[in-house]
């Protein structure tokens, strides 16, 4: 099953050029069983990104555009008089699929947002007193633009605490540029892809992560994590659901690498992507935001 | 904006090449300065300005190169400002010897070594300092106050030494911390305190420059010494009574006796070393526990008339009791009075003596006296008509009387007619010797304020007194208090300081203004004396002396004694502690962790020094990097390492395994 993830990377790694770290953060947040926002400006494969991880593990695919006009009927679906029966049924919207791109999340108003978010959470939704049970696996990629902007409701803390990792793609090098400027249209490249892992495999593999053995030295290195974000002049310390995710990615990274047991080195790697953006920094560099806390809380 | 913070040091010890910029945390930088301005801050009493403003410019320069670095003084313009300290202390104290000196020494010495922190061995350097600036406090002052203040202080210096060596502690989880180091340290400092050999330094050791100016009764009584005296609620002396306390008639605390004057100035006798004749004693004796404060003589006030006291003190002719310890120091005396005594016939020389007038009296006082003797010429009678004459006539008892330089006696008693104990005490013994009768001044104190809570007597400067003493056939000396005809009031309730320090003056009326808030006053000022009178007693006045009756009364005599006591003492002191140490949840030492960072610390040789936050995978590879011939021991290290640290399959060998990879790599140090 490790061959198998190695070569959907590899794969990923040839439609979605020179984001090696990006990618594998993304599919780290699939396996912890998280959701993943992207930040970044228009342009960069935001929806690239999450259209070949959805093929890639032959998950049922919904894009929803995210506008200003946009209510969450159009995401959640609606109940619809059906005049043969005489009764309400229910036409489930978008949001019933295993994977959902929620391009452009923050145009949207915050109701519409913050029904996808419930959504995130809870995974069932309730329309009318019914509740329905959203598919498994459930993996958002929430996509927004930076929050300077024109015409952007940027998401409220607590709602950004929902996405296990945020990262930003950023431009690609000159190399990987000059390649994708020569190579066929990525969308057509998506629909030759093969599917690697079918969706019950990624549930055990979802599965296997949550058993990777996680030693109390670790825990206490996490913990001074958690608690020097609490102390230090962060306008905001990392929640009890912040240390929760940080496990969980570390986790899987750890799984990703092969290994059964988390090494610091593998909560460092998450970090940024993990911890940035509950830190309220006034930054949009996750890396740098992170820098005190790799610096200076030691290890042992 | 984070990058601005310091780093702060690593929990661990690793070479200090890997720590040297960790050094300059600001924080405990902060924490640091700040604590030095607190123990400072008391000895800019005692430091002469120049060198306190050196050491004051000092530290807000070193404040300042916290934010402006490149403020900090270079090697050179540092060397300029140590011999500037230098040249301080030299025109200031012209050496390095004796107490003032050399505390401004070490302040200078703390002030320049602000100035060059480079690592953390100057951070400890300081503190150290630091702890021996805030000991040298006690030189000056010894009361509870700054004791406690003395206290506090080491708690902060304590919490710098700890922000210092741990990762980011919080400045409150610090000050816990060293508050409990404290705190567990004090059951052993008690014991040490009781048990451990006092050793008193030789007399010529005494420090010689002690120039705190003491108030008290001088040997000249002129006539503004004793009103200078009271507006002072300065303390004099405390006395504890074993059984009765006697009423305030009674207290009268002897002191010195003026028998010579000059018409303005009485003066005591230079030369009393005269046996003392025996007293007859009779009636109710008065046991009492005096403790004397600091002060200029070595005057003890026993209660008139002491009868036995403590071997270190001796009674002269005058029935003073002199101390033969060193007056500026408090001291506890035992002492038995009496106040019903006859001491007996006194020697022709001593008679004329008492008799001695600067100049014949004038027509104005020699009628006077002539008025008063009447025709009974018995000296009791004299003295009963005088003072029944201060009584009858317009005399008035003032602390403010108007000036009399030149003729005082004469301008008291018939022009003015106002004045306070002294004027009446010179002019009563003036008037008798006119009248053959020998008499004299005896100064002291009289009354004193009972402290309800610390069930003692407190006496001040303002209960500075001066009354008269008769000699009668077959009575031998006797004490007459012409103040109490005029105003029984000043004896019988004694002086109310707070009421004379409010208006200025004294109030010898009833009194009724007594609210509730100055009751209140009086009562937690006498609240607060009684802790002072206990510190005093119990921690300040145990000396040598004392600790070998304390210790002798525990039956401990002899030093092998004693140092069983010590050690035994200690034991007890510290096993609980250490019992509820080792009770309390803690991590067992990992063992792993140790060994690790031994590796690390000998990687650290080589150059490659591991940083706080790198993790051992990480740091395998950059140290591979630095020494690629070792890889595979470090591999093989690193991989066995986190096996045992973060795995759940490390095996039974694997510990000792590491340890003997670890204990058999041998690297070369790069220098």
């Amino acid at each position: 099953m490790h061959h198998a993830l190695h070569q959907l990377l590899a794969c990923a790694d040839t439609v979605i050029l020179g984001k090696q770290q990006q990618i594998r953060l993304a599919v780290c947040c699939l396996l912890a069983k998280g959701h993943l926002l992207i930040e970044d400006i228009p342009g960069v494969g935001k929806t690239t990104l999450s259209h070949t991880l959805a093929h890639l593990f032959g998950l049922a695919y919904q894009r929803i555009q995210f506008t200003s006009d946009i209510l969450p009927a159009d995401i959640i679906g609606s109940s619809v008089f059906d005049s043969q029966q005489n009764s309400f049924t229910f036409h489930s919207g978008p949001l019933f699929n295993q994977m959902i791109l929620a391009d452009e999340i923050n145009r949207a108003t915050p109701k519409a947002q913050s029904a996808l978010l419930e959504a995130m959470e809870e995974r069932q939704v309730t329309v009318e007193g019914q509740t329905y049970r959203l598919p498994e696996p459930f993996f958002v990629i929430a996509t927004q633009n930076p929050s300077y902007q024109i015409g952007t409701f940027p998401l409220p803390e607590s709602q950004l605490d929902r996405f296990l990792m945020r990262i930003e793609l950023g431009y690609p090098s000159r190399q990987a540029e000059r390649e994708l400027l020569m190579g066929q249209p990525r969308h057509s490249l998506i629909k030759s892809l093969p599917v690697y892992l079918p969706d019950e495999q990624l549930a055990a593999l979802q599965h296997e992560v949550s058993q990777v053995h996680v030693a109390p030295a670790l825990l206490d290195y996490v913990l001074s994590i958690i608690e020097f974000t609490r102390q230090s002049d962060y306008p905001c310390g990392l929640s009890p659901r912040a240390g929760l995710s940080l496990l969980a990615a570390a986790k899987a990274w750890a799984f990703m690498d092969q290994r059964q047991a988390v090494l610091p080195e593998d909560v460092q790697a998450v970090l940024p992507a993990v911890a940035a953006h509950r830190l309220l920094a006034a930054s949009h560099d996750s890396a740098a935001t992170v820098a005190p806390i790799l610096q200076q809380v030691a290890v042992f | 904006m984070m990058d601005a913070k310091a780093v702060a040091p690593t929990k661990l010890h690793f070479d200090s090449r890997g720590i040297a910029d960790n050094a300059l945390n600001s924080r405990s930088l902060n924490f640091l300065l700040g604590s030095i301005a607190l123990i400072t801050l008391p000895h800019a009493g005692h430091i002469p300005p120049p060198i306190f403003g050196f050491f004051a410019i000092l530290l807000i320069w070193r404040l300042a190169g916290v934010w402006y670095r490149h403020w900090l003084p270079n090697r050179w313009l540092l060397f300029l400002l140590t011999i500037l300290g230098i040249v301080l202390l030299i025109a200031q104290h012209r050496g390095v010897f004796g107490r003032d000196a050399g505390t401004a020494l070490f302040v200078v010495a703390l002030g320049l070594k602000l100035m060059e922190i480079h690592s953390k061995r100057d951070v400890f350097l300081i503190v150290y300092l630091a702890f021996i600036v805030a000991a040298s406090q006690f030189l000056y002052e010894q009361s509870i106050l700054m004791a406690g203040y003395i206290l506090l202080v080491c708690a902060v210096l304590l919490a710098t030494l700890i922000t210092q060596n741990a990762t980011h502690v919080q400045t409150q989880a610090a000050l816990k911390t060293s508050a409990t180091i404290m705190l567990q340290a004090l059951p052993m400092a008690m014991v040490i305190f009781v048990l451990f050999p006092r050793l008193e330094a030789p007399r010529w050791m005494w420090l010689a420059d002690d120039n705190k100016a003491l108030s008290g009764l001088s040997d000249v009584l002129e006539p503004g010494s004793i009103s200078d005296l009271s507006l002072s609620d300065e303390l004099v002396f405390r006395v504890r009574f074993d059984g009765n306390v006697p009423p305030p008639v009674l207290r009268y605390w002897r002191g010195p006796v003026y028998a010579n004057t000059d018409g303005v100035h009485w003066t005591k006798d230079s030369n009393h070393n005269q046996p003392t004749q025996p007293v007859d004693f009779s009636g109710d004796a008065f046991h009492y526990t005096l403790l004397m404060e600091p002060q200029k003589q070595n005057w003890v006030f026993g209660m008139d008339m002491p009868e036995s006291f403590d071997t270190s003190l001796h009674r002269n002719d005058t029935f003073q009791l002199l101390s033969n310890k060193r007056p500026a120091d408090r001291a506890e005396y035992k002492i038995v009075s009496r106040p019903a005594y006859n001491t007996g016939p006194i020697s022709p020389t001593d008679y004329r003596r008492n008799l001695q007038l600067p100049a014949a009296a004038t027509d104005k006082q020699q009628a006077l006296v002539n008025k008063l003797r009447g025709f009974d010429g018995r000296p009791e009678q004299f003295i009963q008509n005088l003072l029944n004459y201060f009584r009858e006539e317009k005399f008035y008892y003032t602390l403010s009387p108007p000036l009399m330089p030149d003729n005082p006696i004469d301008t008291f008693l018939f022009e003015t007619r106002s004045g306070f104990c002294s004027h009446y005490a010179t002019a009563f013994v003036y008037l008798l010797r006119i009248a053959k009768i020998p008499a004299r001044v005896v100064g002291g104190y009289q009354g004193g304020e009972f402290n309800k809570v610390g069930g003692f007597l407190e006496v001040r400067q303002a209960d500075a007194h001066a009354w008269a003493e008769v000699w009668l056939e077959n009575k031998g000396w006797v004490r007459f208090d012409p103040t109490a005809a005029i105003a029984p009031e000043r004896v019988e309730r004694g002086v109310n300081v707070d009421l004379q320090v409010a208006s200025g003056a004294v109030n010898f009326g009833p009194l009724i203004n007594e609210s509730a808030a100055l009751n209140w006053l009086k009562r937690s000022r006498q609240l607060w004396q009684s802790i002072d009178y206990n510190w005093q007693r119990w921690v300040i006045n145990y000396n040598g002396a004392n600790q070998m009756q304390f210790l002798q009364a525990l039956g401990i005599d002899g030093i092998a004694a004693l140092a069983k006591w010590l050690v035994g003492s200690l034991i007890i002191v510290t096993l609980p502690l250490a019992w509820w140490l080792l009770k309390q949840p803690k991590k067992p030492a990992d063992k792993t962790l140790l060994i690790y960072r031994r590796f690390c610390n000998k990687l650290a040789k080589t150059g490659a020094a591991i940083r706080p936050g790198e993790g051992a995978k990480d740091f395998a590879e950059r140290a591979k990097k630095q020494c690629p011939e070792m890889a595979a021991q470090i591999d093989q290290i690193t991989a066995l390492f986190i096996r045992l640290r973060y795995q759940s399959d490390a095996r039974d060998g694997d510990l000792q395994r590491l340890k003997t990879l670890v204990g058999g790599l041998v690297v070369k140090k790069v220098i």
